[in-house]
């Protein structure tokens, strides 16, 4: 039996493919949604940073409010300042937050821990609660007029340690990073924790089989196998480290006291854009930091892409 | 190489009990082959052998010398994991070197050993290669090299095989055995396949429900099970058992009725037997012939056809309902059919015979 010959030959599908509706049609909706919240206030950032507005009358000035914020006086100390402390407290939670997540990870991963189920609950929880909360909390816990932590070591005989460690300009920014690495600590043990569990037993079987001890086994079996995940977690801090804000504000204000000791890029560019008490804001300087924090991030991410994820490789098991 | 020996071993995982005492004797660069059903406790024992479980009761001695609370290394033992448990970010040299790098050895050394093993395993020329870039019978090679560079006193295999296509299986499976002339390595080896048992074996040790039901060769356990479990797990397909009732009992033989009617004489010592007990008759279905004048005849129909080329095996329903169908093998050019009758007799000297217990009754004519 034959068929019968069929239209479209080979020519003519070659001559006109019909425009494949269905793939606009489904992925319009979010294209749109992702052009007109994401990429176009993006871009219109990044323009009217080029401007300078006077009175009402703007006008384009290339890169001179740039130039102005690393160099001029009146903005150059701040803005390094902001930068200096970002950096302050990206690095505080890289070597604490990371460290003692992965610690904490692995505890929860023995078999032998018992409650780890509420245990995980309950370091997991003040990640889930609002920053501003979470600072406010501290804020009464550490204070030395109304505050529990001078009682509270006085009761550990250690009273003498307690300091106003929120008002000192030496230990504002220590103790706000501290905080933050309270309430977000549990991301990366969640993200650790989950990538352990996904380790079958049988290669760590087989390292014990091989006469490794539990701590060779974690460093030359776990911890190459989790280095993805912790590479991960190390861009997803500094991401969140360079546009926090809410916790600096919620504790220290705008003014990021004492003394701007505890100002970071997302407290000055508040400053910057919206003004703040003698200060006028400015949306073209405070476009020009915006900018400035976004390229920051940008420049962070390609070199961990490029000088870190290119090494890493995942494992399937 | 070593000895072990199983003493009352035991295991309990809280009020779980799964190996209630299992006693073994292990010899010098023997071969044993460990069988029995899904969860009758195969890898817990060889985990309770490695010391990745603590034994719960009871005693090991390797060489001689008490073990159960040294860990594997210390124990001399390299295990062989049904999924390879390759580690997956080192490379076929690293996971080989793994064990010996721990252990402290000289990096020269190191080098030497994995690259003998590797020349012997034909693995040599994908030494820098990752694990994930292998097929699955370099992994599993790869998985051995990692045992044998370390040089251990016994050998744990569980099911190494399972996860290989079926003549990759038998190809391994022959090199294996081969492995074990010329490592004298005494060797414990998990498995499910008969044919790897029967083969590799110089002891077979059936488990079921934590216990030990019989350890023998593999010969033993074919001429001789000591009870029906062991005779229905050793040879493929199983072998069929016929309810039957014992109607004389000589001095030779035992004639029993089945109870689809024939009459059948078994060469089997029934002095422990009485008239008229229920007892089960064991057939291998590779011990039917088609039937001559001979006696213990059978005759049926045939409800299927399963032709492997070389030989077939007939499925035949003798009484009223169909599962009690009898297979038997016969040769590839047979030319039955689905409907067909047929006519079919067992030896007397090829009959097994278990009483009500399930315990075997001494074979008579075979050695
Ligand atoms: N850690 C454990 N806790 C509780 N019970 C366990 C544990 N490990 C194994 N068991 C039980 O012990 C029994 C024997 O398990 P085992 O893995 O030894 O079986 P196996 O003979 O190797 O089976 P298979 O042929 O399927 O691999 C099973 O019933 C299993 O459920
Ligand atoms: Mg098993």
């Amino acid at each position: 039996m034959t068929l019968p010959k069929s239209k479209s030959t080979p020519e003519s599908a070659v001559e006109k493919k019909p425009i494949p509706w269905h793939i606009v049609f489904f992925l319009g909706p979010a294209l749109l949604i992702y052009l007109t919240f994401s990429v176009y206030p993006l871009l219109d950032t990044l323009i009217l940073s080029l401007y300078d507005e006077q009175k009402g009358q703007s006008s384009f000035v290339g890169l001179q409010n740039f130039i102005t914020l690393i160099s001029d006086d009146n903005w150059s100390s701040a803005f390094w300042n902001a930068l200096a402390n970002n950096f302050q407290f990206f690095i505080i939670h890289m070597l604490v937050q990371n460290p003692i997540g992965l610690l904490l990870a692995v505890l929860l991963s023995s078999p032998k821990l018992r409650f780890s189920g509420s245990y995980r609950t309950f370091i997991f929880m003040p990640t889930m609660l609002s920053v501003v909360i979470i600072g406010f909390v501290w804020q009464l816990l550490l204070s030395p007029i109304w505050g529990i932590s001078e009682n509270f070591l006085y009761h550990l005989g250690l009273d003498h340690y307690f300091d106003a460690w929120l008002g000192k300009e030496s230990s504002a920014l220590i103790t706000l990073s501290f905080i933050s690495v309270w309430q977000f600590v549990g991301i990366p043990m969640m993200l650790i924790y989950a990538t352990l569990l996904n380790i079958p037993d049988d290669i760590v079987d087989a390292s014990v089989v091989d006469g490794a001890n539990p701590m060779q086994t974690f460093w030359y079996i776990k911890l190459p196998l989790i280095l993805p995940t912790i590479a991960m977690v190390s861009i997803l801090t500094f991401v969140a480290n360079f546009n926090a804000f809410e916790l600096i504000y919620a504790v220290k204000g705008a003014l990021a006291g004492p003394n701007f000791s505890t100002d970071l890029m997302g407290t000055f560019f508040y400053r910057t854009f919206f003004g703040f008490q003698l200060q006028e804001g400015s949306a073209t300087m405070g476009a020009a930091v915006a900018t400035l924090m976004f390229l920051i991030i940008l420049v962070g991410i390609m070199l961990f892409l490029f000088f870190v994820q290119r090494r890493i490789q995942r494992f399937q098991f | 190489m070593a000895s072990v020996k199983l003493d009352n071993i035991q295991k309990r995982f809280g009020d779980v009990q799964v190996l209630h005492g299992i006693d073994l004797d292990i010899k010098d660069g023997e071969f044993v082959v460990l069988i029995g059903e899904s969860g009758c406790g195969k890898s817990t024992l060889l985990r309770l052998l490695s010391g990745l479980e603590e034994i719960t009761e009871g005693d090991l001695h390797i060489d001689g010398q008490r073990v159960n609370h040294q860990s594997p290394a210390q124990r001399g033992i390299a295990m062989v994991f049904q999924s390879y448990a390759l580690y997956p970010h080192m490379s076929v040299y690293k996971n080989m070197a793994f064990g010996l790098k721990i252990a402290g050895q000289d990096k020269q050394a190191v080098k030497l050993k994995v690259e003998e093993a590797a020349k012997k395993l034909k693995i040599d020329h994908l030494l820098e290669r990752l694990p994930r870039e292998l097929s699955g019978g370099q992994r599993q090679r790869v998985a051995i090299g990692r045992a044998i560079v370390r040089d251990p006193k016994v050998f744990l295999f569980d099911e190494p095989l399972s996860n290989l296509d079926a003549s990759l299986r038998v190809k391994t499976r022959v090199e294996l055995g081969k492995l074990h002339q010329e490592l004298n390595a005494t060797i414990v080896y998990v498995t499910h396949d008969q044919v790897e048992a029967m083969t590799l074996g110089d002891k077979i040790v059936v488990m079921n429900q934590g216990r030990i039901e019989q350890a023998g060769t593999p010969l033993s356990l074919y001429h001789h099970p000591k009870t029906e479990f062991v005779a229905g797990f050793i040879g493929s397909p199983k072998m069929n058992f016929i309810s039957a009732q014992v109607t004389s009992i000589e001095s030779d033989s035992v004639q029993l009725m089945l109870e689809s009617g024939p009459t059948i004489r078994a060469a089997i010592d029934g002095q422990t037997l009485k008239l008229a007990d229920k007892v089960k008759l064991g057939v291998r279905p590779e011990h039917f012939v088609l039937a001559t004048d001979e006696e213990n005849q059978f005759q049926g129909r045939v409800s299927l056809v399963e032709n492997l080329g070389e030989l077939a095996y007939v499925y035949v329903n003798t009484g009223q309902n169909a599962e009690s169908d009898i297979v038997i093998k016969l040769d590839g050019d047979c030319q039955y059919q689905a409907g067909d009758s047929i006519r079919f007799a067992v030896a007397a000297a090829d009959t097994y015979l278990f009483d009500k217990a399930g315990m075997a009754l001494p074979r008579l004519n075979k050695a």
